[in-house]
């Protein structure tokens, strides 16, 4: 019998399923799982017992908070795909702002008729089993996990923080050019694109296990401005532990 | 509450409401119900170079187009001149996305409703040729965002000014390769469309896309209509006015009080002689002429985009093969206001930023081509609903599903 897969989309970019379809798994994805409830890709979608539920996007409505519960009900495993499950995501980042300012400014008089919830990480909603991170999440991560699940192994953490995926690819580290950079308290394992591309990691998957966060803000203090290092960490992971302390006076 | 199933197959969560009685369509609505992530409200307070890498989270299926159209609006906003090297690198990107994008539509969106199959498991199965066609086109158009952007799904190294890092001329020479491996297969996806069965629907609206002057539309230009508009992009506001809708968290768009179409279908009916010279003569070959009326041809100007663009990515990528070199990025020279357009797959976007003196964003506006698109898609329903009237209720929803996915929509961008 195949795996009785499900995944589902809340708010967000979708950008996370873009990757699964990126993934050079998406063959044996197609052939090797049921999919019983996938919106995106097909028609006719059922809710039973799925085996493995994968949730992408941010729990911004109510609805998407009734559901979640509902898939929680239905699944033995829920994966929280990408940063916004995981962590809330970028769009969290109002969770810190006058929300009703914030809804005046894009929606005018209307504001009052849109309702957005303060934004929470899954985890904080329901149970999760499993988090694939990253905004967006890597290939590589996916079919790990993936393949560690239907092969009934439990997966395994990374352990090591952007800066060893950095060091591996032969980039020039970006703090030692005054840039300020997430990746010595980044959780690990997605090969440092941004470094890569000549940028500084923006901590996209959030704090590895135990990360030296104070250490990282004294550095950092020495190299910015202490709006800069805020904005550095309330971006794509904003609610993360560790990540949504940074600002008021331990700056 | 739980809302009922949303949409299938599409970006976003989103239904359609129509209600008939007496043989009459009276009410036929988009209803969206994507959360408002109030992406212009926490713009707001970021530093400019941070905003182009944050505005493409927007979507995940069409980031390049946000990314430059942030780019683009920023550097207008900052008085910085990109180099015409910068600007063909730019088109390298979003003619990349599109090849991409327009393939992920098709056959894993799309392709459902012409082949009468319920979704992609289903396609895998039964038409697997065309799924392998479409990883081959897709795995190629990703490596050409990749290869000058850092990444496919969310581009990182070009910022306003230029590019934190660029590719050599070897990497250009290769990817002109890849492209040029997958023209067949661009060919194949158009003469597979073209080849499929189409609902008959007409109804005559305004097309709108962006004109350079030179290219087919991709980065930056005019606001252009068929029925005769010009302006410069930064009067936008002049155009195009945005109307909310208590059944949806996206805002409508309206133009002199009517709806008005975005996407491959017009950029096809408005430009269609800047057509490269495969897809021109693939035209030629064509059933289906444009201009074209009937909006549920949207998925065949794709299919023809597809060819057109990646034609495209060879031609920018042979060129830069020779002559791409180092150069210095321009700073800023001032602060103010500026805004900027892009083709995304879906249509004309357009960003607006005010940035203040320190290089901070003060004020954001951003309009999706979705959001564009989404009045046109109204008129649309009632004009397809009221011409299939006597059709079984479960038959209309399906056909009413059937348009607004031939749109390819983005509710994730359109509200976001």
């Amino acid at each position: 019998m195949k795996p009785k897969v499900a995944i589902f989309d809340l708010t967000d970019c979708e950008g996370c399923e873009v990757q699964i379809v990126n993934s050079k798994f998406i063959d044996r994805v197609l052939g090797g799982v049921e999919f019983v409830h996938f919106r995106l890709g097909q028609r006719v979608n059922r809710w039973e017992e799925f085996d493995v539920a994968f949730i992408e996007g941010a729990v911004i409505t109510s609805h998407e908070l009734e559901l979640v519960k509902k898939i929680r009900e239905h699944s033995k495993i829920v994966v929280a795909l990408g940063s916004c499950a995981c962590f809330g995501g970028i769009a969290a980042i109002s969770n810190f702002m006058d929300i009703k300012e914030a809804k005046r400014y894009v929606y005018g008089e209307n504001a009052d008729k849109i309702e957005t919830l303060y934004i929470k990480p899954l985890p904080e909603i329901i149970k999760v089993d499993f988090m694939i991170r990253g905004c967006p999440i890597v290939p590589e991560d996916f079919e790990r996990v993936v393949s560690d699940l239907f092969a009934g192994r439990i997966p395994r953490e990374h352990t090591r923080p952007v800066c060893m995926d950095c060091k591996s690819k032969g980039n020039p580290c970006q703090l030692l050019k005054n840039v300020p950079c997430a990746g010595p308290v980044t959780y690990g394992g997605c090969g440092a694109p941004c470094p890569s591309a000549g940028m500084p990691c923006d901590g996209c998957r959030g704090p590895l296990e135990e990360p030296q966060m104070s250490a990282e803000l004294e550095l950092l203090k020495k190299i910015a401005s202490k709006d800069d290092i805020v904005r550095l960490f309330r971006k794509y992971a904003p609610m993360a532990p560790l990540f949504k302390d940074v600002g008021g006076e331990k700056l | 509450m739980i809302y009922d199933e949303f949409v299938t197959q599409i970006e976003g969560h989103g239904r359609i409401y129509f209600d008939i009685k007496d043989g009459k369509v009276v009410e036929a609505r988009l209803e969206i119900h994507e959360g408002s992530r109030l992406f212009e409200s926490f713009l707001r307070g970021r530093r400019a170079d941070e905003v182009p890498q944050m505005s493409s989270r927007i979507c995940g299926v069409c980031p390049v187009p946000h990314n430059m159209a942030a780019i683009q609006a920023l550097e207008n906003a900052m008085g910085i001149e990109a180099s015409e090297q910068t600007k063909m690198l730019r088109r390298f990107m979003i003619s990349s996305q599109m090849v991409q994008d327009h393939a992920l539509h098709l056959y894993v969106l799309a392709a459902a409703d012409y082949l009468g199959v319920t979704g992609i498991s289903e396609v895998y199965a039964k038409f697997p040729d065309a799924v392998k066609r479409c990883v081959r086109i897709r795995t190629v158009g990703n490596r050409g965002i990749e290869l000058v952007g850092g990444r496919a799904v969310h581009p990182i190294n070009s910022i306003p000014g230029g590019f934190a890092k660029l590719p050599t001329r070897e990497d250009m020479e290769k990817i002109a390769k890849d492209f040029k491996a997958i023209l067949n297969d661009c060919i194949e996806t158009f003469r597979l469309f073209a080849s499929l069965k189409c609902p008959d629907f007409e109804r005559p609206t305004e097309y709108l896309a962006i004109d350079d002057g030179k290219h087919f539309p991709a980065y930056a230009g005019r606001l252009v209509t068929n029925r005769g508009l010009k302006v410069e992009a930064k009067e936008y506001r002049n155009h195009i006015k945005e109307v909310f809708k208590p059944y949806s968290n996206t805002k409508f768009c309206v133009m002199n009080g009517h709806g008005f179409h975005v996407g491959a279908i017009a950029r096809v009916n408005l430009f269609k002689n800047r057509l490269n010279p495969t897809a021109k003569e693939l035209l030629r070959e064509s059933p289906v002429k444009f201009p074209s009326d009937n909006p549920l041809h949207n998925n065949l100007a794709q299919a023809l985009e597809i060819v057109h663009y990646a034609e495209e990515a060879i031609k920018i990528a042979e060129e830069l093969a020779v002559k791409l070199k180092d150069e210095e990025r321009p700073k800023p020279t001032k602060a103010g206001t500026g805004v900027g357009v892009a083709e995304a797959p879906r249509g004309t976007l357009i960003h607006e930023y005010t940035v203040d003196k320190n290089g901070i964003v003060k004020d954001a506006n951003l309009i999706i081509p979705t959001g564009m698109n989404t009045t046109n898609i109204e008129e649309d329903l009632y004009a397809l609903l009221s011409a299939n009237i006597n059709k079984p209720k479960e038959q209309l929803k399906r056909l009413a599903e059937m348009l607004f996915r031939a749109y390819d929509p983005c509710l994730s961008c359109a509200t976001h």
